[in-house]
């Protein structure tokens, strides 16, 4: 009931519904109204704490009042230049008596039934069935995030497209564990015959000429290293038996020497129309054999083996001189290689040619080497050509393999080496046997459904395995009721198709349970967040799957709600291996690596490739990790002194580091390096990979270790774009835009952080100043981007990075930023604390789970307590053990 | 391997009315029993396709065919705009259909350039917008068993996508014709499967809402709102599996066409593929199977033997020609290939009734190009495409100018289609006027 009395002349005033003691209505008045009550054209900021407006039920009451609270606490306002600043013991009075009734109508608490998110769902998916190797389908809808994670309750809905998809994964699955019973047809043996040029190499690298088709290459890489049978596929899974002729050919005029060891043939096998760049170490060999060098027909005695419906063979010279990988230069030998390393004349042509003329065929460039060296105009004397080295590096050519491979191809084809495959045939099939695929499934199925010889009877089976099935899925005890239900569909089953099986049966029962709100929701009761609930929660947020079988045991028996046991649960679940659920998920949407993936870095500014993208996210998540596991205290989010490098992260750190293994480094304190503000990942997440934009890091440091986010800009702000011409600074544009009032607020707090952060380019390089993008080379470089070192851009204007923060704290550089979170850890701690909050609960935090954040923020900077202690804290906290 | 075409026209037609009178005999079979009328009333019990047409939406279905490594331009597109434009040497093929399609030159999205430009092919500059076919299959899908298929040869690279939904997700392809043929033309023994399941998913759903409808009563008003959501889902997919069950009750074409004994699903045997892919698209199209098909060309570094001549490299070597004579020449060769096939294809369909009595041709659009402009520099402007069929007027080389003020978008092109499909649109792709005068 709403009760207004004159403010004035009364002791206490019920506000309402809340009695305001005096020394409250006094503040207000004294500090508050002159701008923020009376005639609405003379509020400030378009800010009424009109109390007779006030009604506690309403989520906009309880926004304004909050906001209050904050820029009060903040000390934002009153503002710096009011007439009176309060004293420390009113503002205490007044935010204590705000503090007890905001929290009193927005209580912690208030997570909504929410939705296992796409990650979850799948780890889920994987935990229940024992099955690793479970994939979503690529169709499969993705998350919507809230308040900065996709595990959000309110963000997490359920549409029909992704209901249907549900249904679908769940047929799938009910498929590959309750598999239809399999009948063998009748063997019906064909013959097929398959000549040389029926052997197929996919991209046509095995070397066809003159309707002669050669083995060459012993490459890994199938496409160009096999032949294969595409012409004749297996029509059904079945033993076959393969006969084989082939030969050696090796002639005179070779360059490589003459060899009287038999050549290996190896056969494979692989599903017709796969992906051809599968490793032949990825694919199951059929037989190996010898072929005598002999060089007449060799037939070799046939082999039996199993082919799967629809599988293919292939024919590989596993041992001969020439093998190439792509990418993989230590992995490569090639024919040019050979030359260039042992032939000095065609080496010194080749040096002469220089590469050969740009835009000149492999064929072209080759003949005009062989031209040059029987020209006789090749001065061998000449210093300049040099002497070939004594391994080959790579540096005279880019990448040997691709220069000349296919005119090697063909000087093998003319003069040989080569394995000469001149008939495949094949008869079958002789027996017919259960495809791989299906054979997996039963293995699988018996192992799903464990039936015991216990079990004698059907009902007996069903009750046991569907009280245990449904229990994991629903993360619960299964009640008698909910069993009864799905005990019932069976039933129904078994009445409606006698002929059916009951592994039939089951099928629609779990495609059921794969439906149902117990298992796609977590959280679904009302009341207290029960022992399972909790249970569920926890390992959520830690280890990103459903309970394991030890937390699943204390909720059954009511002992996990007791704090220490908790706790020391807590701790458990952190020292396992899907910690590594919370680690990647957490700091992917946090420190925004996720965002990573969609960011090309512009290739006049560096050479990026993808294993640079994944070193730069790992760095971050082993940082995280270590930061978690070793217990360190907060500051170290801040200075460590360490992180974690591989050789990749030369280009973005400096340094010499060798191998692709990530390695912990560690340096001074105090300086530049480590820590966030010093993750080339999140500098990069931070800008859009050609410039950077201070506005955008500094809003990000502000929301995300500041723990002060700032409202979005007014619409009808234009965007303040940077000059990539170099003329102007980012920061005199920033400047000038500061000079509004409105925008200053803001802008004030987001600028300094920004222009210090100016120092990391796009990529999170350092930079004492702005490069200029050089229009001439970009042309260039975007058609020979991958032989561009990244020099598309000169220096521009130096970086100034001095600024003055809110306070009065002048920031020289980073480090000066660095210095100043040291000193004021609390920032970041709630900053931190509030984020595990959201992402451990799925929820908006109330104000009730504001002050909680404030005490977790207190005890943690209170003594040496670490992160880990910081997170069992979270958990014990009340906002976590509330609903 | 050459493979001929088993079926006749007169075939083809016998095959879709028997679907009809079969489905047509079981409900007069039910009513003469008395039994209430069970079966959801079918789209072709409406009658759309029967009527007359009306002028404004001629297009009665939708065919795109992209090839990923493109053409050459010089040989693509006419040198003389109009009527009277001699015939390109890459579509010297389509030389007897000449009145029945209109080249296009200077459209495109004004999109970004390289492979994953090419994805925005048929959805506007933004690679995972929802495509053109999807939004067509979304007005004419619920006449036919399937809304729209997706087709390509084999596995093609992972950058290679035409379709995308309307949530931006690239829609799978069916690479192998013999998928693609038992999809069109099931046995009965999926079917019976396919029954089962069905009804099973039938039941379930019915006590899943039966189940949160009763758990709802249980929770707080806050938490209702999120089963509410889950039940709305739930009657949705009820609906979709009734739709699934009423295509079911009614039984697959049948076809006396043959595949080979495998899939010619590797790379250089994918010039076969595409023969094979076209005859099942005919097929498709004929039995009313679906009425909107996209279909990406793949290619890869395979060296094609053409004529008896193995091509000087392969086929993405020869794409990035460097404008170098010989390999033109070849990468042209490739191309006439396609459009060779692609020939046949309007062949086919030419050769088809539809209920109508129009020629499938004369009903269906067909959008033939690249979403590669220039497969040399991998610059994604001035787009290859072409339209065939679909009733509309054709026989013109229409040339945007990309430089002038008013200049054209391939969207513009896009949209007519879609309006001439019946469709109330005029928004797309970052286009918003159409290219009407040039096809009517």
């Amino acid at each position: 009931m709403f009760l207004w009395c004159q403010l004035i002349g009364f002791s206490t005033v019920l506000f309402a519904g809340e009695s305001m003691p005096a020394p409250v209505v006094d503040f207000l008045k004294q500090h508050c109204f002159e701008c923020h009550a009376g005639r609405e054209d003379k509020l400030e900021g378009d800010v009424n704490l009109d109390l007779r407006s006030v009604d506690w039920a309403s989520t906009d009451s309880l926004e304004l009042w909050t906001t209050v609270h904050e820029v009060v606490h903040s000390g934002e306002m009153p503002p710096r230049d009011a007439e009176s600043i309060p004293g420390s013991v009113d503002r205490d009075t007044f935010l204590a008596w705000l503090g007890e009734v905001l929290t009193e109508y927005s209580p912690p608490g208030g997570t909504l039934p929410r939705r296992l998110n796409r990650i979850e769902y799948l780890n889920t998916i994987r935990n229940l069935f024992d099955y690793p190797e479970f994939e979503l389908p690529p169709s499969f809808p993705s998350d919507v995030s809230k308040f900065g994670f996709d595990n959000v309750a309110s963000g997490l809905v359920i549409s029909p497209p992704l209901l249907a998809q549900y249904l679908e994964i769940a047929t799938a699955i009910a498929d590959e564990f309750l598999p239809q019973p399999v009948t063998l047809p009748k063997a019906e043996p064909h013959h097929y015959s398959i000549d040389a040029m029926g052997l197929n190499t996919d991209e046509g690298g095995g070397g066809a000429l003159a309707g002669e088709v050669f083995r060459l290459v012993s490459s890994r890489n199938m496409a160009s290293a096999a032949g294969w049978t595409s012409s004749f596929e297996a029509p059904i899974s079945g033993i076959y038996s393969v006969r084989i002729d082939a030969r050696v050919f090796q002639t005179g005029s070779m360059f490589y020497e003459r060899r009287s060891k038999p050549f290996l043939l190896q056969v494979f096998a692989r599903q017709n129309g796969e992906q051809k760049y599968a490793k032949f170490s990825d694919m199951r060999m059929l037989g190996e054999v010898s072929i005598s060098t002999s060089e007449a027909k060799h037939s070799v005695d046939p082999l039996e083996v199993e082919l799967f419906q629809g599988e293919i063979m292939g024919f590989r010279w596993a041992d001969g001189p020439v093998y190439s990988d792509p990418g993989r230069i230590d992995l490569s030998h090639d024919f040019i290689d050979d030359r260039l390393l042992n032939d000095p004349i065609f080496y010194a042509a080749a040096l002469k040619l220089n590469g050969g003329k740009r835009g000149s065929s492999q064929a072209e460039f080759y003949e005009a080497i062989c031209a040059l060296m029987e020209s006789g105009d090749l001065d061998l004397s000449d210093p300049a050509l040099g002497k070939p080295p004594a391994v080959y590096g790579g540096g005279l050519f880019n990448g040997p393999h691709n220069w000349c491979k296919a005119y090697a191809h063909e000087q093998m084809h003319r003069f040989g080496p080569a394995l000469d495959i001149l008939e495949v045939a094949v008869n079958g099939p002789n027996r017919v046997v259960i495809s791989q695929t299906m054979r997996d499934r039963l293995a699988r199925s018996k192992a799903f459904l464990g039936r015991q010889a216990s079990e004698s009877t059907d009902i007996l089976f069903v009750e046991r395995f569907l009280r245990d099935f449904l229990s994991r899925a629903f993360r619960r005890p299964v009640s008698d009721d909910q069993l009864g239900g799905y005990m019932e569909l069976v039933c129904a089953h078994r009445d409606e198709f006698p002929e059916k099986r009951i592994e039939d049966a089951l099928h629609l029962a779990i495609r059921k349970a794969l439906l149902s709100p117990h298992f796609l929701f977590l959280e679904l009761g009302g009341g207290a967040l029960d022992e399972h609930e909790l249970a569920s929660r926890l390992s959520y947020f830690l280890n990103g799957s459903p309970p394991d079988a030890e937390l699943t045991a204390l909720a059954s028996s009511g002992q996990l709600s007791k704090l220490d046991v908790l706790g020391k649960e807590t701790r458990r679940l952190l020292s396992k291996p899907e910690r590594l659920e919370f680690v990647k998920h957490f700091t992917g949407q946090w420190l925004g690596t996720r965002m990573l993936k969609d960011i090309m870095p512009d290739p006049r500014l560096l050479k990026f490739f993808n294993p640079d993208r994944d070193a730069l996210i790992e760095e971050t998540e082993l940082f995280f990790e270590e930061l978690l596991a070793g217990n360190y205290t907060l500051d170290h989010f801040i200075d460590p002194g360490f992180s974690f490098r591989n050789q990749n992260l030369n280009k973005i750190y400096g340094g010499d580091l060798t191998g692709k293994k990530m390695q912990r480094v560690s340096f001074p304190k105090g300086g530049r390096q480590g820590g966030l503000l010093g993750l080339a990942s999140i500098m990069m997440a931070t800008a859009n990979g050609v410039d950077t934009h201070p506005v955008h890091r500094g809003v990000w440091l502000l929301e995300n270790v500041l723990g002060q986010p700032t409202p979005p800009p007014p619409a009808d702000v234009p965007a303040v774009a940077p000059d990539t011409s170099g003329a102007t600074t980012m920061r005199e544009l920033m400047l000038k835009h500061q000079a509004d009032a409105a925008c200053a607020r803001c802008h004030e707090k987001i600028d300094p952080l920004g222009f210090v952060m100016e120092q990391f380019d796009p990529v999170g390089r350092w930079r004492e100043y702005y490069p200029i993008y050089t229009d001439g080379a970009s042309e260039k470089l975007k058609e020979e981007f991958y032989s561009s070192q990244g020099e598309g851009t000169r220096l521009g204007r130096r970086i100034d990075t001095s600024a003055t923060m809110p306070g009065g704290t002048l920031l020289n550089d980073v480090t000066d930023l660095k210095a100043y979170l040291m000193n004021n850890m609390e920032l970041f701690a709630s900053c931190l604390i509030e984020k595990l909050l959201i992402y451990s609960t799925g929820r908006e935090l109330s104000f009730g789970d504001y002050r909680i954040v404030q005490s977790l923020t207190n005890d943690v900077l209170d003594g040496d307590r670490g992160f880990q202690d910081l997170i069992v804290s979270v958990v014990l906290s009340e906002s976590f053990l509330k609903r | 391997m050459q493979v001929a075409m088993r079926h006749s026209k007169q075939q083809l037609k016998t095959t879709k009315y028997q679907a009809i009178r079969t489905l047509t005999d079981r409900r007069r079979f039910l009513r003469g029993m008395g039994m209430s009328l069970a079966l959801p009333m079918l789209e072709s019990f409406d009658v759309p396709c029967l009527q007359a047409s009306t002028v404004s939406t001629p297009v009665k279905r939708l065919v795109c065919v992209g090839t990923y490594l493109g053409f050459h331009q010089a040989d693509f597109f006419p040198k003389q705009t109009g009527k009277t434009y001699d015939m390109p040497y890459v579509l010297e093929p389509l030389v007897s259909f000449r009145d029945q399609f209109s080249v296009f030159s200077g459209l495109d999205h004004r999109g970004r350039n390289g492979h994953e430009g090419w994805q925005a092919w048929l959805s506007g500059s933004a690679t995972g917008s929802v495509s053109m076919d999807q939004l067509v299959a979304e007005h004419v899908g619920h006449h036919t068993r399937y809304a729209s298929l997706q087709l390509t040869c084999g596995t093609p690279p992972d950058a290679a996508r035409l379709s995308f939904s309307k949530e931006g997700v690239p829609l799978p392809m069916i690479g192998r014709p013999s998928v693609l043929f038992q999809t069109l033309f099931r046995s009965d023994s999926d079917r019976s499967r396919m029954e089962y399941v069905l009804k099973g998913n039938g039941s379930l759903l019915d006590g899943l809402l039966e189940e949160a409808t009763s758990l709802k009563r249980r929770v707080s008003h806050r938490d209702q709102g999120k089963l509410d959501e889950y039940l709305t889902s739930l009657r949705d997919v009820e609906k979709m599996v009734q739709k699934q069950e009423a295509w079911l009750e009614r039984p697959f074409p049948t076809t006396d066409y043959t595949l080979p004994a495998f899939d010619p699903v590797s790379p250089d045997q994918s010039l076969e593929c595409e023969m094979l892919m076209y005859d099942l698209m005919a097929l498709a199209l004929g039995t009313d199977s679906t009425r909107v098909l996209t279909f990406l060309v793949p290619g890869w570094s395979q060296v094609f033997e053409i004529d008896g001549r193995r091509l000087s490299a392969g086929y993405h070597g020869l794409s990035h020609h460097g404008n170098e004579a010989r390999k033109i020449a070849d990468y042209n060769l490739v191309g006439r290939e396609h459009v060779k096939r692609f020939s046949r294809f309007l062949e086919k369909l030419q050769s088809y009734q539809d209920p109508e009595d129009r020629t499938l041709l004369d009903s269906t659009a067909v959008v033939f190009g690249s979403g590669m402009g220039d497969s040399n520099t991998h610059d994604n402007s001035n787009l290859p495409v072409l339209v065939a069929g679909g009733g509309l007027s054709h026989g013109n080389h229409w040339a945007n100018d990309r430089a002038a003020s008013d200049s054209r978008l391939l969207g513009d092109l896009m949209l007519t289609l879609m309006q001439r499909s019946g469709m109330d649109i005029d928004q797309f792709a970052g286009a918003s006027r159409n290219l009407n005068e040039c096809l009517s």
